[in-house]
């Protein structure tokens, strides 16, 4: 079973769901779901945690193709640790799990890292590019790091997987399956309410780590030693060229940095 | 109360950009209406670049009109002003895409 | 169920479309309501004020549910010169009171509300899909739609085509002879945030009541009108524009906007606002002398679709309108259905339900005004002419006399340079035209 989890977003005082939906990572997050279910001929289940209203994401899945769909009831403001905690329950038998990589509110991608915490499974997140190969055994995904640089992994055991907006585009779904949808059986369950530690309360934060300071009489030097990444520095040229060039040139830098791919 | 109001600005000035920036669209990847440029260099009265709300046609140094799909009310001005057979090809966005009114 | 997805299907639901698939609904019929939009009303805006009372049909004590902003308890009609203003005001805290006469309210909300009705009553509504053309039988009849999604055909043997003002689907259906921008005029419109209480100290109005304003002249010599009404916390300011007018001239819908607000007797009224938010839409205002034919076989027009808007001078109504032809349609197709007989001759019964209601009635009655309203000399000319006329009668010009009031209109015609004739011309085609 390949799984979606999907948060729906009602904005600040809006008096109803007419402006409300899911991110455009969370609609990539559907959108592979699919087509690894697809690849692997496998059902999806789209869950979500959320107020009846984000049943209408749920809807919206199953008329893109999504197989069951399941809403844990709660009103939000549930923190992410919670979310997690009850979306593993829905999906632990999955043997992928999209997450979108930021929600259309909060956004802070921590969902996805608590829901492989307690499920026990690999994480990959930040994904921004993925291929998917004939039989859906082997997912290849692309990770944006710092400084333009990118992690390649290979996906074939069971892992929570949380993409960018970009990485797929949601297709239509077909005008049959909305209609159906609009009917279509919804399994809801409560929030199982698990113990609240004190680290559900406040966010978490690492420690800050000690470490002895650099050797070198040139600040700079210091600095860099403790930040640095080991990524060439940038520079400033300038370049006069023809508007044709120049925009190669601009395309080829933002590709540099890791803007485009 | 601490609604004040400057007499020498009785309603603030904002630029256009701002003007459109009120309104919300959600983009299409693929443009709704498309404007044939050709056609457009061989007109001189250029009626939609006045009378489009959303302020879309551009004259272009050339003699061409530059059209902007993003930020178009999906009126229908432009398609009937144009006095020009063929130049504004015009059809409603994707479902679900283009503009969306919130309070008006 | 039949070789058909649906019995009707209803293109748009807006407040034709959504009246339309109630009313079918409540017939019993299998109707599916088509948006393109993400939700009802999202696509759609107007001046800002509807009566609602044709609703009393369809939504029994529609006022204790609908969104409205302010019920309209007070209605001015100003003519604007160069720098002075005339204005007639009328109030009565009757029109606050139920069942109300007209309201100020946001289409978004308004249609979306008139929307969860008919859903509420058994419609099937599909948002963010837009018909992209008509499907017909072997036989020319229009027998369904086709969408823009995958496998997007629905079939019906009844489509009713509440798509607006640009409705491609009734030039489709070959309803429309010809389309002539001068049949149209654009609306453009600022929504002005002012506190509450300013604009119930400014506007002279308390609680939920509010004021519409109807302006002549003011539009920087394009041929058209503004208005001016209150919302809770907004005002809604705009301008119409009548399209070949608009693009004669070079100065943009907004800069006429900025004119408007400029002038001395509307600059008090929203000093210190902000644009909340800026929008446009086409109108058709040319009246009975633009609409198309109403039924073909297999399909009917309602609404701005149809044309059915009201554009005469000091009555400005579409919703109305759009929703009683929308409420016709939904009847006569669900009695067509129950006939056997959904050709144009067995649904001759819409156009039947329309010249029987005030649909058009007011439209036959008022045939002759929105040319009147909207010609040359009532837009460029009498404005002038009138508060010019207003300003001598007002005028204490000691130690000079008062001259006589036949005196005064006929300095300050001459002045205006309008024939006599042309001024007695339009006056009896006024009195005539208004009933």
């Amino acid at each position: 079973m390949i799984a979606v989890c999907l948060k729906w977003v009602q904005p600040h005082g809006a008096a109803d769901d007419r402006f409300a939906g899911i991110s455009a990572a969370d609609q990539s997050a559907l959108e592979l779901a699919l087509r690894t279910a697809e690849a692997r001929g496998d059902e999806v289940l789209a869950v979500t945690v959320g107020p009846v209203g984000a049943e209408r994401a749920l809807r919206d899945a199953l008329a893109c193709g999504a197989t069951r769909a399941v809403r844990i009831a709660t009103e939000p403001g549930v923190s992410s640790l919670r979310t997690a905690t009850a979306l593993a329950a829905e999906v632990d038998a999955a043997d992928v799990v999209w997450c979108g990589d930021y929600s259309a509110d909060r956004g802070s991608g921590s969902v996805p890292a608590f829901l492989a915490a307690r499920l026990g499974i690999d994480q990959a997140l930040g994904l921004i590019d993925i291929e998917i190969n004939g039989n859906g055994s082997h997912i290849r995904a692309v990770r944006r790091l710092d400084g333009g640089r990118r992690e390649v992994l290979s996906v074939t055991g069971r892992a929570v997987l949380s993409v960018e907006g970009s990485t797929a585009r949601l297709r239509r779904a077909p005008l049959r399956s909305v209609i159906t949808a609009d009917a279509a059986s919804i399994t809801v369950r409560p929030l199982e309410s698990p113990d609240i530690s004190a680290a559900d309360l406040v966010p978490y934060r690492p420690r800050a780590r000690v470490l002895p300071a650099p050797a070198s009489a040139n600040a700079l030097d210091r600095v860099r030693a403790l930040t640095d990444t080991g990524a060439a520095p940038s520079r400033t040229e300038t370049v006069v060229l023809e508007p044709a060039a120049a925009a190669r040139r601009i395309l080829d830098a933002l590709r540099d940095w890791g803007y485009l791919t | 109360m601490d609604f004040k109001i400057a007499r020498d600005d009785t309603w603030p000035e904002i630029s256009f950009e701002e003007r459109i920036g009120t309104a919300e669209f959600r983009i299409h990847e693929r443009a709704h209406i498309v404007v044939d440029g050709d056609t457009c260099r061989g007109c001189s009265t250029r009626e939609c670049v006045v009378a489009c709300p959303a302020n879309l046609f551009v004259p272009t140094s050339d003699g061409g009109i530059l059209f902007n799909y993003e930020n178009c009310f999906e009126c229908g001005t432009c398609y009937l002003v144009c006095n020009k057979e063929g130049a504004i090809s015009w059809n409603y966005p994707e479902g679900g895409y283009g503009v969306v009114f919130h309070r008006t | 169920m039949s070789r058909f997805d649906a019995d009707a299907i209803v293109v748009g639901a807006g407040p034709a479309g959504s009246c339309a698939a109630l009313a079918l609904a409540r017939a019993g019929k299998n109707v599916i309501l088509v948006e393109r939009g993400p939700f009802a009303g999202s696509k759609n805006m107007y001046g800002g004020v509807v009566y609602p009372r044709i609703l009393d049909e369809l939504v029994p004590n529609w006022w204790e549910t609908a969104p409205v902003q302010r019920w309209v308890v007070r209605r001015s009609t100003m003519i604007l010169a160069d720098d002075n203003a005339f204005t007639i005001d009328y109030r009565t805290p009757s029109w606050g009171r139920p069942p109300y006469n007209g309201a100020t309210a946001y289409r978004p909300d308004f249609d979306h509300w008139l929307s969860r009705q008919a859903v509420a009553a058994g419609a099937t509504l599909v948002t963010s899909t837009t018909v992209t053309g008509l499907l017909r039988d072997p036989a020319g009849r229009v027998n369904g739609v086709r969408t823009d999604r995958p496998d997007g055909d629905l079939s019906a043997p009844i489509v009713i085509a509440c798509d607006g003002v640009n409705s491609f689907l009734a030039k489709e259906a070959g309803l429309y002879t010809a389309t002539d921008a001068a049949n149209f005029t654009v609306g453009v419109k600022e929504t002005l945030a002012l506190p509450r209480s300013v604009i119930e100290e400014r506007f002279g109005v308390r609680d939920d009541h509010g004021v519409d304003i109807e302006i002549l002249g003011g539009t920087s010599g394009v041929n058209g009108g503004g208005f001016i009404y209150t919302n809770l916390e907004t005002v809604s300011l705009g301008v119409v524009l009548k399209l070949p007018k608009l693009t004669a001239q070079s100065k943009r819908p907004e800069e006429i906007i900025a004119g408007l607000k400029r002038h001395p007797a509307i600059a008090p009224l929203i000093e210190g606002a902000t644009v909340q938010e800026y929008s446009a839409h086409v109108i058709p205002e040319a009246g009975l002398s633009m609409m198309p034919t109403m039924v073909t076989d297999g399909m009917l027009v309602a609404g701005d679709a149809a044309a059915l808007c009201l554009a005469a001078g000091i009555w400005l109504e579409g919703v109305n309108f759009a929703m009683a032809s929308g409420m016709y349609a939904g009847r006569a197709a669900a009695a067509a259905i129950d006939q056997g007989d959904v050709s144009a001759k067995g649904l001759a019964g819409y156009t039947k339900l329309l010249e029987e209601s005030f649909v058009l009635a007011d439209h036959r009655k008022l045939k002759d005004i929105p040319g009147l309203v909207l010609s040359d000399r009532v837009q460029q000319k009498y404005p002038g002419f009138v508060t010019s006329v207003i300003e001598r009668v007002f005028r204490v010009d000691n130690p000079n006399p008062k001259p006589g009031l036949r005196r005064i209109v006929r300095e300050e015609r001459k002045r205006a340079g309008i024939k006599l004739g042309d001024l007695l011309r339009d006056g009896w085609k006024g009195m005539r035209g208004f009933g």
